[in-house]
């Protein structure tokens, strides 16, 4: 909003955008292989967004297929309460996931900090990797093996101390508490190695000050560490509000298998698209709501992209 | 704003940039299609129909088939399988294997969508779709020419009138076997019903009988190996003959007529669901099928569970997989009562489309062929070379040398060349042989819906199915307190609208067909 | 005082990431013990901490014939790896040092340029298209990571840690004259190291996990990475449990073998989990003198 939105039609300008051109040349070449990457991946197959609003047939290919308008949304809109719980839900999840997640990455990084033994660090910093490479289906088989209500660990465990047996896949809320543990084991490691990079960086010069100021760790952490982290906190949310509306298929089919009586929860949007339009053959049902997926994160992430920028300018995205 | 402007006016003009060069392939594809299609190729059936080798100009066949590619299948497919397929119809042929997930969708729809020259196989639901979008060749102008002669012999008429749309062909059935009253009987394992001293079971009454006897015995094993139980208890419940179109909609055979029921709505489906209730609640159905259906499979493969619903290979097709866990496993059919006839879709296993792009469908036909002409050329498809693949004692039984599987034989399984290995009894294969004798062809065979009027109803309906209707229909929740809710929700889908779409084309179809 | 306070603190940390680790572990080690147990044994009493009824059985059945194939396969991915780990990380941090470099009047854009995708795509079949017909992707080694060069994540995320470096480095250097390239090879490369360390690793996963490229692209068994063979294997067998195959009646159900997960799990994690830490010195080192020699 500043020197850089400079008026570009401006008279005098040509000849300072040929000198500017000289001395950012070498930044349009920089950007120049991101940029390649960008519109033969990314860009061109984009044109595939016109299929949402037609109705594809071979011979007509992507471009002269007939125009289907907004028929590819109804089946989705029509049904307004199965598209509001469905949006409410992974919205929810969504939302559960960021709060917990941040919180976990960035203590995880804060303690990362804090020690310094090396083999430590670099032992823990592995191991927690781990899970990230665990797929979904797999965490599921284990969970199941923990929660099933005649063999599972924990029902034994209630059985052996007097109490009743639970059927666990019958609570959809207490499905939700789950799936935000998973989540927070398969991806606090994770975050918190971004995090810790960040930290890494920091010139050690500052904590010395401080110290010699008689700050003690605590005040070390709550006054530099955590500043430090703010603004790389302010941008992996607004990354992950930009995906506010997207779910997780393989993740609720490989923790809930998909249990009818749990959808009550956990019946993301794109829960409900697989089941209904995928399921039934009907995949240009299923890219519109991709679209409406990211429109409305598209949405929340200009809000909020300002409202950094209102923050601190150099923390907004774009 | 200025830059997300800017933002954006890029993106549209690299959107304008691909719309010029991706129209241009569009159409050159559609061109293609329709220059080489089949309108154009009648006249070239003749020269190819006297099926010598020598007088068809090389041509290359892709085939796609789903599953594991074994190491020997990839062997043959180079060799012998290529041999022979030049021989008979002058072409290179090549196999190409994809995930299962891949079926009816996925990169096979990408595949179609992209022009590529291959075929593969489908089902009347994925036919349907394809067709409408343009994406299968109309293979009609060769089914009655020579290419496709033996397998007219060898494989059921019936069979072809189920994969055509509007009187055209667009799928060429595979296999002819006995498969009527597909899952209408319950096959128990005969070997625990013995131990219980039973020797069959012809009631509901029985069923629970055998399950309360062997849990007794073996408290770890589950009762019903699935959560689908309507055809198998339907002699319990109704005296009408139902057979099921989809989840939602059946016919009664019994009565000559053109009316479609819709199955949740019946009292029939009521009694049904409160059976299921009882068995989940008696733990028949374990907890764990509300979660994990997979792993019903699972036990009952690993020889954990009692019962199943069967199909006429069955007993032979799951023994070997229970046998590597109880090798004195025994399996057989049985049905809860025998009034009824029972039903038949047509005896394919499944049908070969070729892509709408393909220069030469009718090599395909020819290919397709091949695979049914004969007992030689079945032998070697599915079970390989013989003495190096497998062997034959004197009564013709088969002795497999390898576990790789070839040509999937459960696809082309045909009753006029395959063949049983050793464990399978005398006694066992004239009962499957005469398996079909008493069965009646659906009067629905050959109707394919189309679904474009209710695409929409049709997919919310499904979203009811799989959150509502299921855990009622399995008896994880009780009908009384969910089915009004249920019913509702459904209703409010659009089911009326679907389901009276569907009775229309019905009803038009049947009346042409019998009329 | 104030050292006591500190050391009680410590310990408390130190145990914090210890517990947090194990849970991390806990599961890794059911898996092992579950790839070495009898698939009947691991049905009927569940996971544990050692294997139920010791068997390489499972292991057996998956390379069976396979042995080559499965070695290639890892051969494949290392390769695919390796090349686009290297590749993406120059075209990720040259951007990355594009959208932070101040005083460029088109950062922006192209910060928007790049977010934009990862917010927008045109599905598969376009995708698809312009692959195979276009670029000629199928079937190539380069299909197997080009699709993939700028994650616009971890883009950002390179974007964040350049942020982090002092300012004034970059400005003396260019009072000494230097140019952007110079700027960006010479000084933010090399002070950029951790985040060069964090993105490397999480694009050598991205490569190392990846199934789609070559599910959509390859059909030469060739070019199967190991992942991709994991993942054939499991959805066959997912796909034949889950009753879609009734459709097409007869298809014999293939036990659904919970030990199997369990081994691919194994086969795929344990190699780059146990390797990597070992490697990332190496490779990241490689990267910074490739590029201030280049």
């Amino acid at each position: 909003m500043t020197d850089e939105a400079m008026p570009l039609a401006a008279a005098p300008g040509r000849k300072r955008r040929f000198a500017a051109l000289r001395k950012d040349g070498s930044l349009f070449l920089l950007a120049l292989p991101g940029v390649i990457a960008l519109v033969l991946f990314a860009y061109l197959p984009m044109s595939g967004l016109i299929l949402v609003f037609k109705n594809y047939n071979y011979n007509g290919g992507i471009f002269g297929s007939p125009w289907a308008g907004f028929d590819n949304f109804d089946f989705f809109f029509s049904s307004m309460d199965s598209a509001i719980r469905a949006t409410r839900n992974t919205v929810m999840l969504n939302v559960l996931y960021m709060l917990t997640g941040t919180f976990f990455s960035v203590t995880i990084a804060i303690v990362l900090n804090e020690l310094r033994s090396k083999w430590f660090l670099k032992a823990a910093q592995s191991i927690m990797f781990f899970p990230y490479f665990i797929s979904w289906i797999v965490i599921g088989a284990i969970l199941f093996s923990l929660l099933d209500f005649d063999k599972g660990l924990l029902n034994k465990l209630l059985l052996a101390v007097g109490l009743t047996p639970v059927d666990w896949y019958s609570h959809p809320w207490l499905f939700v508490v789950i799936l935000v543990v998973s989540h927070i084991w398969k991806s606090a490691g994770y975050g918190a190695i971004i995090y810790y990079a960040v930290l890494q960086g920091i010139d050690s010069s500052y904590y010395e000050a401080a110290r010699i100021d008689g700050a003690s760790r605590m005040q070390l952490i709550t006054r530099i560490t955590l500043p430090m982290l703010i603004p790389s906190i302010i941008l992996l949310t607004l990354l992950g509000i930009g995906g506010m509306l997207k779910g997780d298929l393989s993740m609720i089919m490989g923790v809930t298998f998909l249990n009818p009586l749990l959808l009550p929860t956990t019946d993301i949007i794109d829960v409900y698209v697989y089941r209904t339009a995928i399921r039934s053959g009907e995949f240009g049902f299923a890219s519109a709501i991709t679209l409406y997926q990211s429109v409305f994160g598209f949405l929340l992430v200009l809000i909020a992209n300002k409202l950094a920028g209102w923050y601190d300018k150099d923390s907004k995205l774009f | 704003m200025n830059k997300t402007r800017a933002g954006i006016s890029l993106a549209l003009a690299a959107m304008t940039l691909l719309s010029a060069c991706g129209n241009g392939g569009g159409n050159n594809d559609g061109g293609e299609a329709k220059g080489s299609g089949p309108a154009s190729s009648p006249a070239a059936s003749g020269a190819a129909g006297e099926n010598a080798g020598g007088k068809l100009k090389p041509e290359k066949l892709k085939i796609v088939l789903y599953g594991d590619e074994s190491n020997r299948m990839k062997e043959l497919a180079k060799t012998e399988f290529n041999d022979i397929v030049k021989k008979e119809i002058n072409a290179e042929i090549e196999f190409q294997f994809l995930p299962w997930t891949e079926y009816g969708g996925g990169k096979t729809d990408l595949m179609l969508s992209t022009g590529e020259d291959f075929a593969t196989y489908t089902d009347t639901n994925y036919m349907v779709k394809s067709v409408a979008k343009g994406l299968y060749a109309d293979l009609t102008p060769y089914m009655d020419g020579p290419a496709a002669a033996d397998m007219k012999k060898t494989v059921d008429d019936n069979s072809f009138k189920a994969f055509q749309l509007n009187g055209k062909q667009y799928a060429v059935p595979v296999g002819n076997k006995p498969n009527s009253g597909e899952f209408y009987s319950a096959l128990v394992r005969q070997d625990l019903l013995e131990e219980a001293g039973m020797q069959s079971v012809s009631s509901l009454a029985e069923l629970e009988q055998f399950y309360d006897k062997v849990h007794a015995a073996h408290p770890e094993l589950i009762g019903f190996a699935g959560t689908d139980a309507r055809r198998m208890l339907m002699y319990e419940y109704t005296d009408k003959n139902l057979y099921w179109q989809n989840d939602f909609l059946a016919v009664d055979e019994s009565a000559k007529d053109d009316k479609i029921i819709s199955w949740f709505e019946t009292p029939e489906f009521k009694a049904y669901a409160q059976i299921m209730r009882d068995w989940y609640k008696k733990d028949i159905i374990p907890k764990y099928a509300a979660t994990n259906t997979p792993q019903l499979t699972s036990d009952w493969n690993s020889g954990k569970a009692m019962f199943w619903s069967g199909t006429a290979a069955r007993p032979f097709e799951g023994a070997a997989a229970i046998s590597q866990a109880v090798p004195t496993a025994k399996l057989e059919n049985d049905f809860l009562s025998r009034d009824l006839p029972k039903i038949s879709r047509g005896t394919y296993s499944t049908a070969w489309f070729v892509s709408a792009n393909s220069p030469d469908p009718e090599r395909y036909v020819l290919f397709f062929n091949l695979l049914q002409k004969n007992q030689e050329l079945y032998d070697l498809f599915a079970y390989g070379i013989k003495d190096k693949d497998y062997t034959l004692d004197e009564n013709g039984r088969l002795a497999r040398l390898t576990t790789d599987s070839l040509v999937p034989d459960w696809l082309l399984m045909n009753k006029n060349f395959m063949r049983f290995d050793k464990t399978v009894s005398e006694d066992f294969i004239q009962k499957y042989k005469a398996w079909d004798d008493d069965a009646i062809i659906s009067k629905t065979a050959g109707f394919n819906f189309d679904n474009a009027p209710v695409k929409n109803e049709e997919t919310k309906i499904n979203g009811v199915f799989s959150e509502f209707l299921v855990p009622i229909a399995s008896g994880f929740v009780d009908y009384d307190a969910y089915f009004p809710k249920a019913l509702d929700k459904l209703k409010a889908a659009g089911f009326d609208k679907y389901m009276a779409e569907y009775q229309k084309q019905f009803s038009a179809w049947y009346a042409a067909k019998n009329g | 005082m104030a050292i006591r306070e500190n050391k009680t603190l410590i310990v408390l940390f130190y145990i914090g990431i210890s517990l947090f680790a194990l849970v991390c572990l806990v599961p890794f080690a059911l898996a092992v013990a579950g790839s070495l147990s009898t698939e009947s044994k691991l049905a009927a009493e569940g996971y544990s901490f050692l294997p139920r009824g010791f068997t390489f059985d499972t292991y057996r059945f998956m390379f069976g014939s396979k042995a080559e194939q499965i070695v290639h396969g890892y051969l494949i991915s290392v390769v695919a790896t390796a090349l686009g780990t290297a590749c993406s990380v120059l075209v990720t941090t040259a951007y990355a040092y594009v959208i932070t470099a101040k005083g460029f009047r088109f950062r922006n854009h192209f910060a928007f340029l790049a977010y934009f995708t990862m917010l927008f795509s045109g599905g598969t079949l376009p995708w698809y298209i312009l692959c195979t017909k276009y670029y000629h992707l199928d079937d190539t080694l380069a299909g197997l990571f080009l699709p993939y060069l700028l994650n616009v994540f971890l883009m950002y995320l390179q974007a964040n840690y350049f942020k982090s470096i002092p300012h004034e480095i970059v400005e003396s250097a260019q009072m000494d004259g230097a140019g952007h390239m110079l700027v960006f090879f010479r000084i933010m490369l090399p002070l950029g190291q951790v985040g060069l360390v964090t993105i490397s690793l999480f694009y050598a996963l991205q490569f190392w996990n990846d199934f789609y490229l070559p599910l959509m692209l390859v059909s030469d068994e060739k070019l199967f990475t190991i992942q991709y063979m994991m993942y054939y294997m499991m959805s066959n067998i997912q796909y034949l449990a889950s009753g879609n195959s009734a459709q097409i009646s007869g298809v014999t159900v293939a036990p659904p073998l919970e030990t199997a997960k369990m081994a691919m799990t194994c086969l795929t994690v344990l190699p780059i989990a146990i390797l990597y830490p070992f490697l990332q010195r190496y490779f990241v080192r490689g990267i910074i003198v490739g590029s201030v020699k280049g």
